[in-house]
């Protein structure tokens, strides 16, 4: 079962995961590319927007040697103030004061902490070997001269490991005045045609793109910044997208505690609901079963009045019929007779105290305790007063701790005190220096009273049916009684919350134990 | 008719031997037995089957048992105290109850003694002489009074 609950989770599983981290990493990706993408564009115009200022100023500067420095210069060898023969490249040639100011502007470059800029005037015919075009440059010659309206041209390489931007112009089409320089050799100045001896620079055509200039930079840095703003661009909306998830999931979760506390607060007051209802329910019950006992009080209350009333009237018929009997014709019965009458009597009487005695059990143990504080030893000492007063003939010691005090019922302890003094008092009559005492011990830190007798005891086999009703442990012969008064005595000790017990052996006495 | 005991009682063994009980005690009034409450009611206050009776002619002293048929003991104490001739009548309630809400009860509506009928012979013979001599006595003083 468990497999296949774990079969049926894993699919799922690895499913989460794929959407867990395939998502963000795709969209990372993609994002990464089009940040770099565009940055790159970007960055890479600004260069080309660099790379134009400079090659537009060194076109300028080339405009000026063309239309004001050589202009001057013609005129003044016209006018001869300076000599037909002079001719110096660094106050007349634009293309070496251009790349000697290129170099001049790179050496402030460095001192800026710049990288240096890479310059040429390359030409197909150049004066100086300097300028001369590689092939490729000379095709790039060619393209310009082929389409008039093209005006640079731009791209990136890699020398070196290194990322570059280069961007090609064409030098200015040759005019008429360039060809005064630039035509035929013997056209030129003098002082030109001994400074250069070839035909570097010489048999220029009209409208002809004789060079490109070409400047070539360094973009490493460029491409540097533009990885390292994808990359954050990146990384932020990376971390936008974790956090997103994380916040779906974050209230996900939320959720899904909540659904879970709403469930368990549904359920604990569903549960308190069914407790209030059980507790109604129990309470209902505990009034029924209350009104039952009532009831069933009732009836017991019914029952002995009835048992006091209906089984003393025929007890009484006999009794009083057979004493008539024994008055009122005595001459007609023998001893024998007069024996059998007195022993219904007698019967008549043990039964009469057998129905008292059940009716003072059931009356003490259906009456409320009313607790009070009381004087045990003033309600022992009255007890024995009329056991001793009931039996004149009787010798017997009654030792009776004073001061003892306790709460508990005024009637119910003195039917205790009765039945337990006056037991010791019935069962030490054989002895001939009866002593009873009631005191008071202390057992485990609990009080307990006791009435000690020096009687004739009993066998502690039989302790269990001490205090059960109607259950003796004399015969009747030798000591009355209906086995009532100890039954009684542990009722009331249990209903007072206490406990009673004994402890005893034949011929050596008895001690009943009781707390309240 | 002279002055007379009423026994309210339903149990005849018990009227036999209240009886004998009085004639050993020489007591010769004339003692009217009736055996439920409502009988005893009648015969008070001269109605149903005692209606011909002289209504006036009350007994010197009413013994009532508590556990009657038809009406209760305790009842028919509250109708005769309620009751304009009988409300002095002396009533000495006789039964084997020995419930303490009888004996309260009892005392409550105005019965004059209580006497437990007692399972011994001696004492309820005892019980009723005493009672016997009570009215006994005042019926002596009466007579006495009426030779003088």
């Amino acid at each position: 079962m468990r497999s296949l609950i774990s079969a049926l989770a894993s699919p799922l599983r690895r499913t989460r995961w794929v959407l867990w981290v395939g998502v963000p990493l795709l969209s990372a990706l993609v994002v990464m590319a089009a940040s770099y993408a565009l940055v790159r564009a970007y960055v890479l115009r600004q260069a080309n927007a660099d790379i134009r200022d400079v090659l537009l100023s060194h076109r300028g500067f080339h405009v000026y040697v063309q239309q004001v420095l050589l202009p001057g210069y013609d005129r003044a060898l016209k006018e001869g103030r300076i000599p037909a023969t002079f001719y110096d490249p660094r106050l007349m040639s634009s293309s070496y004061m251009t790349r000697v100011m290129h170099s001049f502007f790179n050496e402030e470059r460095v001192k800026d902490g710049l990288p240096p800029i890479y310059y040429k005037m390359a030409a197909d015919n150049p004066r100086n070997p300097v300028n001369r075009a590689t092939p490729e440059e000379a095709q790039l010659i060619q393209r310009f001269n082929a389409d008039h309206s093209l005006h640079d041209l731009a791209w990136t390489l890699t020398l070196h490991g290194e990322p570059y931007l280069e961007r090609v112009i064409p030098f200015l089409p040759n005019t008429e005045a360039c060809l005064q320089c630039h035509g035929r050799r013997e056209d030129a100045p003098l002082g030109l045609q001994a400074l250069y001896p070839g035909q570097g620079g010489f048999n220029e055509k009209l409208g002809q793109i004789r060079a490109v200039e070409i400047v070539r930079v360094p973009i490493s840095h460029e491409i540097q910044t533009a990885a390292l703003v994808s990359a954050s661009v990146v990384g932020g909306v990376l971390g936008l997208l974790l956090l997103a998830m994380f916040n779906t999931r974050l209230r996900g979760l939320v959720q899904a505690r909540t659904t879970l506390l709403e469930a368990e607060v549904r359920e604990r007051r569903q549960a308190e609901a069914a407790v209030r209802e059980l507790n109604q329910t129990l309470e209902y019950r505990v009034e029924e079963r209350n009104a039952q006992l009532l009831a069933v009080n009732k009836e017991l209350d019914a029952f002995a009045y009835s048992v006091s009333h209906d089984l003393r009237a025929p007890l009484r018929a006999i009794a009083g019929f057979s004493q008539a009997l024994e008055e009122d014709y005595a001459q007609g019965v023998d001893d024998t007779g007069r024996d059998y009458l007195a022993r219904i009597r007698k019967g008549c009487t043990r039964m009469g105290r057998l129905i008292e005695d059940l009716l003072q059990l059931s009356r003490l143990t259906r009456r409320e305790i009313s607790r009070v504080d009381l004087d045990l030893s003033a309600l022992a000492r009255e007890v024995a007063e009329e056991l001793q007063a009931g039996a004149p003939g009787r010798k017997a010691l009654f030792e009776i701790q004073p001061g003892l005090r306790a709460s508990g019922d005024p009637t119910l302890l003195r039917a205790v005190l009765d039945n337990l003094l006056g037991n010791a008092f019935k069962f030490t009559a054989p002895v001939p220096e009866a002593r009873i005492s009631f005191g008071e011990d202390l057992a485990d830190g609990q009080r307990v009273f006791f009435v000690r007798d020096n009687g004739v005891g009993f066998d502690m086999r039989y302790v269990d049916k001490l205090f059960g009703a109607f259950q003796r442990l004399h015969d009747a012969e030798s000591f009355e009684g209906t086995g009532i008064g100890l039954a009684t005595v542990q009722r009331v000790i249990l209903r007072h919350g206490g406990r009673i017990w004994a402890e005893s052996a034949p011929g050596q006495g008895a001690t009943f134990f009781f707390t309240l | 008719m002279s002055k007379f005991i009423l026994l309210v009682e339903d149990n005849p063994d018990d009227v036999v031997l209240a009886l004998r009980a009085l004639k050993r005690n020489h007591i010769a009034n004339e003692v009217v037995v009736v055996r439920d409450g409502a009988e005893a009611l009648d015969f008070l206050f001269a109605q149903g089957s005692h209606a011909g009776r002289n209504p006036e002619h009350l007994p010197e002293v009413v013994l009532l048992d508590l556990k009657l048929p038809k009406l209760h003991g305790l009842e028919v104490l509250q109708r005769i105290r309620a009751h304009e001739s009988t409300c002095l009548m002396p009533v000495v309630v006789l039964t084997t109850s020995s419930e303490e809400q009888d004996i309260i009860e009892s005392y409550r509506l105005g019965a004059n003694s209580y006497i437990r009928k007692p399972v011994d012979f001696d004492q309820f013979t005892e019980a009723v002489r005493q009672l016997g001599m009570y009215w006994l006595v005042l019926n002596q003083s009466v007579k006495q009074a009426g030779e003088l």
